[in-house]
């Protein structure tokens, strides 16, 4: 297995079974999937598509039925593969009666280092994910966006190359939701691969190089976002300060050419981006309210 | 004191004799054994699954990745998993038992009584028992719940996930919780050692009116006279010509007696709890012809473990002593030996009379013996008495206790008689011993608290270890189960290997059935040849699962504390050693239990 590969899957089956040893659902059908080095691949489907199964096949929590995964060219199965492993769940499993400090220096206990190195590095973490003010206290007493935070934390206790992230937005708010995504394209610009598996399309599109979508076990695509998302035949052009009669041109210049105008419009901004800029702007100017009923009006006078 | 069994040096123990396996090798031999079943199990189900030449090679991966994992184990990470585990019991409210545990002593004052002829023993073995109980039951109960409510909560996820191996998981959860463990046996040692010396001490007051003057001569007189009565006894009086003595032994225990010229002044009570030190001698009988016998007469208790002697016959009870010389009389006074009797009577008499009995002392080698010392004797009391060093052979010649009585092995006999025709005398081995300087109470004390901690830890560890694969509540049946098993391991041996009535499981649950009695022969057959079968294998099963039972009644030396004895060195040793060899066992059985499920689901 070449180095550039962090994961590798060779016809990767589950089947769970129950207590009889019945065949109760085949969750992943004979994938075959390879995870370069420092790209942040997205796994996409619906519920029950096996995004899960895949993370959890892939840490070694559960056994494959057929097949086998390589993580660092290990089997999955070796613990020694989780050095350079660092794993957040989709809720984060922690001990609540732990506070934050005590939760990292644990997980960091677990990775055998130094009582220097370990202090050092959960200073830093906390402060990363914010939760400077919070440290001390108990996570039961944390909300879900402190809990995601701290899970994340703990995560990245050992600085490591490969992040598995299942459904790593699920629960923020979209602040808490940009900020995960800006984490994960820091993460990727240090030279980590992440691995995330989320059935939020935006956010997947946010982050990912390539992405790979499930359904019912088996795998349907593979590629790069860019590709997949391209439509080859039809052309987007967009522009500022475009005049009426120039918009005309366009679709003159279109119709000569035999060409069919879908669309020529002025764009919408994202919800995403308008909430976020408001935010933004009340912690600017905070106390500036909104005038209710402006819009309707300016809506009647237009 | 009751000792069912030898208590063997620890090396003897540990490396076996010419006519005994010992405990190493049988540790290893139970290993082997069972490695050897979990790889054909292993096997079978991995070929099942695999393939047949997959599943071996699974069945090698596990087993050489174990080997790596065993040099891997990373001592930071267990203490990490271990105070992980002391935080979680601490958050479950472990302490709660405490509480529980002050709340009995609050009110076992009520319903213990001090009139009994010895109060230490009742309340030495009522706290030492209930620490065992409570403490066994919250051991079991952390450590059944611990590992499935992580399971449950999905916490192991992000242990897992990180590089721990099974084997830390199961000796951090095993060391945490011995840990909490240690921590409330410390405390219930001490509040329970305060207990029954503040609850036992008492004084008297001397009844000076009723002092009278005794003589030997001019010179050498004294006083005799007895104290008040108060807890229910009161004690004889001994002074000497100063005023000054001791309020002599009853109810187990002793005052001294101070004189400041008006008025005596009686200490608070000396020797509630005893440290006696025993040195055992072998015992044989003769029955009433005089003729050597292994073992003493049965006078009808299934219970086999005294024999007795018929009284005013050639019958004795006879104990040879090894490695006997001057260190046993350090004070220069002879030779002390302790010495319990039980009494059976095969006609009442008088009630309350003692049955007369005697002592004599010989020479394995020479055969020179000495005259017939006599004493009256109570059931099940303990006599003590100092052999003195100038005693009167049969032949009436004077003779020394070391230099005539004691061969030149070191060995010396005592035999015991019945005197009292138609009464017998009953003895077991443990019953007469030399005694040796007493060792300390405290240390003692201390030393059956770590009885308990062993059954603790042992306890811990098939909790964890089958937790590792089950749920909480199948855990913790799993573990009492096999604590019961334990408890009864002798009933269960003798149902797997022994002389049974009624039959192995299944011609029992046919006997039930069918109304037939437990001594009656079932008619030969197809139907008894299919039981007698089934009962062989599984009689098989149960020998091979009784080798692995710990016998949590032979840990207990509860009965040590509470009879006043020492507990012995070699035990303890032997305990320690033994519980060790549990946490081996029962740590790897966790790893691979855990290594061989899906953590998730």
């Amino acid at each position: 297995m070449s180095e550039e590969i962090v994961i590798q899957t060779r016809a990767l089956s589950k089947v769970y079974r129950d207590f009889w040893g019945r065949q109760k659902v085949r969750a992943l059908k004979a994938l075959d999937l390879e995870v370069h080095r420092g790209e942040v691949f997205g796994l996409l489907g619906p519920n029950g598509s096996g995004k899960t199964t895949t993370i959890k096949l892939i840490l070694g929590l559960l056994f494959p039925t057929e097949g086998e995964a390589l993580v660092f060219g290990k089997s999955a199965t070796d613990v020694g593969k989780n050095e350079r492993l660092g794993y957040l769940p989709e809720e984060s499993y922690l001990y609540r009666f732990l506070n934050a400090e005590e939760t990292l220096d644990f997980y960091a206990r677990l990775f055998d280092m130094s009582p220097d190195v370990r202090k050092e590095r959960v200073d830093a973490l906390i402060k990363q994910v914010g939760l400077d003010k919070a440290r001390k206290r108990p996570l039961q007493e944390y909300s879900k966006g402190m809990s995601r935070r701290i899970g994340l934390a703990q995560a990245l206790i050992n600085d490591p190359d490969l992040i598995l992230l299942d459904e790593p937005t699920s629960g923020l708010d979209p602040i808490g939701t940009r900020e995960m995504k800006d984490m994960i394209l820091r993460l990727k610009d240090e030279g980590k691969t992440v691995v995330m598996c989320s059935h939020l399309l935006a956010d997947v599109q946010d982050v990912c190089d390539r992405i790979a979508i499930l359904h019912q076990g088996e795998l349907k695509e593979l590629d790069r976002v860019d590709k997949l998302l391209t439509v080859a035949d039809v052309t987007q052009i967009r522009a500022r300060g475009l005049s009426k009669e120039c918009q005309n041109e366009i679709r003159d210049v279109i119709s000569r050419h035999s060409g069919e105008l879908m669309e020529m419009d002025n764009p919408t901004t994202t919800l995403e981006e308008l909430f976020l800029s408001i935010v933004r702007d009340s912690e600017a100017r905070p106390g500036r309210r909104a005038k209710v009923g402006a819009s309707e009006t300016v809506a009647d006078e237009g | 004191m009751v000792l069912e069994r030898d208590i063997l040096p620890y090396f003897q123990w540990l490396l076996g004799s010419e006519d005994s396996v010992g405990a190493l090798l049988q540790f290893v031999l139970v290993m082997l054994g069972f490695g050897l079943l979990a790889l054909i199990v292993g096997y079978l189900v991995a070929a099942a699954r695999h393939g047949l030449l997959r599943g071996g090679d699974v069945v090698f991966q596990t087993v050489t990745s174990a080997f790596r994992d065993l040099f891997q184990i990373s001592p930071r990470r267990v203490w990490a998993l271990s105070v992980l585990a002391v935080k979680e019991a601490w958050r479950r409210r472990v302490v709660v038992v405490l509480l529980v545990f002050f709340v009995i002593l609050l009110f076992a004052g009520w319903f213990l009584k001090t009139d009994a002829q010895n109060p230490g023993r009742l309340y030495i073995s009522f706290v030492l028992t209930a620490t065992t109980y409570l403490v066994l039951g919250i051991a079991l109960l952390l450590s059944a719940f611990s590992l499935p409510g992580d399971f449950k909560a999905k916490t192991i996820y992000t242990v897992v996930t990180k590089p721990v191996r099974a084997g830390e998981i199961i000796l951090g959860r095993i060391i945490g919780f011995t840990i909490i463990g240690t921590a409330m046996l410390v405390v219930m040692a001490v509040c329970s050692y305060i207990f029954v010396d503040r609850s036992l001490d008492h004084t008297h007051r001397v009844e000076e009116t009723g002092l009278k003057r005794t003589a030997a001569s001019d010179d050498e007189y004294g006083y005799l006279g007895r104290t008040s009565l108060d807890a229910y006894h009161r004690h004889d009086v001994e002074l000497n010509a100063d005023q000054q003595g001791e309020a002599l032994s009853n109810h187990s225990h002793t005052h001294s007696i101070e004189y400041d010229g008006s008025t005596h002044r009686v200490s608070g009570a000396e020797g509630v709890m005893q440290a006696r030190v025993p040195q055992w001698g072998k015992l044989r009988y003769l029955d009433r012809q005089g003729v050597e016998q292994a073992r003493g007469i049965n006078v009808g208790n299934e219970w086999s473990y005294r024999g007795f002697i018929a009284g005013n016959t050639q019958s004795a009870a006879i104990w040879t002593f090894g490695n006997v010389d001057e260190s046993n009389d350090p004070d220069g006074e002879g030779l002390p030996i302790g010495l319990t009797v039980r009494v059976f009577r095969t006609h009442k008499g008088i009630i309350g009379k003692r049955i007369p009995g005697g002592i004599q002392i010989r020479n394995p080698e020479t055969g020179v013996q000495s005259q017939l010392e006599l004493f009256d004797a109570l059931d099940d009391k303990v006599y003590e008495y100092t052999i003195p060093r100038k005693l009167t052979s049969t032949g009436d010649a004077e003779i020394d206790l070391f230099e005539d009585l004691v061969s030149s092995k070191g060995q010396v006999e005592i035999s015991v008689h019945c005197l009292a025709g138609g009464q017998y005398f009953g003895f077991a081995q443990a019953d007469c011993y030399l005694r040796l300087p007493d060792a300390s109470p405290v240390l003692n004390f201390a030393k059956v608290y770590l009885s308990i901690w062993v059954q603790m830890v042992i306890v811990t560890s098939i909790g964890v270890a089958i937790s590792a694969l089950v749920s909480g509540p199948v855990a913790m049946l799993f573990t009492v189960s096999f604590i019961l098993l334990g408890f009864f391991k002798d009933t269960f041996v003798d149902i797997a290997h022994g002389p049974e009535y009624g039959g192995g499981p299944v011609e029992s649950l046919y006997r039930l059935v069918t109304q037939m009695n437990m001594m009656s022969k079932i008619e030969s057959g197809v139907v008894a040849a299919i039981i007698q079968a089934i009962d062989s294998v599984l009689e098989a099963f149960m020998w091979s699962v009784a080798q692995v039972l710990p016998d949590f009644s032979a840990f207990s030396t509860v009965a040590f504390a509470a009879s006043g004895f020492d507990v012995p060195g070699d035990k303890v040793l032997q305990d320690l050693t033994t519980c060790l060899a549990y946490v081996v066992g029962l740590a790897v059985l966790g790893y691979f239990l855990l290594r061989t499920r899906e953590v998730a689901r």
